[in-house]
């Protein structure tokens, strides 16, 4: 690909990553939040598209905006939230917060700047080497997420009903 | 060919304004999107180490990654619901029934 192109790409991803991730933070209404959150990880997705890892962009858009992003629009149309437009919307110490992750940011920014990397770079994908390995060598791993994913199921159900005390007295 | 910097500072760049929106926001479902920013910041930085190494192994962990954020945003939703529906209350400042 020509690096012209793949830079002006690149930095547009960038920008448009960071404005809509501010978009999720500083906008009035959940709801709008919740679709900036959408495009981002669409975006997201297109990034992982950059890295050579298109399984990964087939599992965030399946796993992230098919599922999460469902489900959090779902409970903010379960929880039918009206007064945010009122309130406000920041904590009362807000700008220690964004102090406090200013300097973080400033960090990392000075330890990740000079970070130098080897010239053999993932030249193309794999989905089958990706699997026989996921197979293979990480087969307990994967045995014991299938475990973590039941048992999150089961206690989302059982948190988010309603008890049984509160049924008989409607 | 984009240095792998570049790709680092943007996951460290979208990891502090995730980490910004949890502290700053007061909804518990802004700061649960939040998380979900700053997970994606990791899974970025991830795949990257995973290009320019050439090797497989980062591509899993963000698979795992992935799951355990399904996982988290299932419980953590349900918590929210549990707490909107027993007191009423969405704000993170205003939960202080365990407050001395």
């Amino acid at each position: 690909m020509n690096p012209a192109i793949e830079h002006a790409f690149f930095i547009y991803f960038f920008v448009s990553l960071c404005i809509l991730s501010i978009a999720v933070i500083a906008s009035k209404n959940i709801i709008h939040s919740a679709f900036s959150l959408l495009v981002f990880l669409l975006h997201i997705a297109a990034v992982f598209l950059f890295l050579n890892a298109e399984f990964l962009m087939i599992i965030q858009i399946i796993v992230y905006v098919g599922g999460v992003l469902a489900l959090f629009i779902f409970a903010i149309m379960v929880m039918n939230i009206k007064e945010e437009l009122r309130h406000r919307r920041f904590v009362r110490f807000s700008f220690i917060g964004l102090a406090v992750s200013l300097i973080f940011f400033a960090s990392l920014f000075i330890f990740l700047s000079n970070v130098k990397s080897n010239q053999n770079v993932l030249t193309h994908s794999d989905t089958t080497l990706l699997g026989k390995l996921l197979y293979s060598y990480y087969l307990l791993p994967f045995e014991i997420l299938s475990l973590v994913l039941l048992i999150a199921v089961v206690g989302g159900i059982i948190l988010a009903k309603k008890s049984p005390i509160d049924r008989e007295g409607k | 060919m984009i240095p792998l910097s570049w790709y680092l500072i943007l996951s460290a760049t979208l990891f502090s304004i995730g980490l910004i929106g949890f502290i700053i926001r007061r909804d518990l479902i802004v700061m649960l999107m939040c998380l979900e920013i700053m997970f994606n910041a990791v899974n970025v930085a991830f795949a990257s180490f995973s290009y320019y190494n050439a090797n497989l192994t980062g591509q899993i962990f963000v698979l795992f990654s992935i799951a355990i954020a399904a996982s988290e945003a299932v419980i953590g939703l349900a918590i929210v619901l549990a707490i909107v529906r027993n007191t009423g209350i969405n704000h993170s400042d205003e939960i202080n029934s365990l407050r001395g």
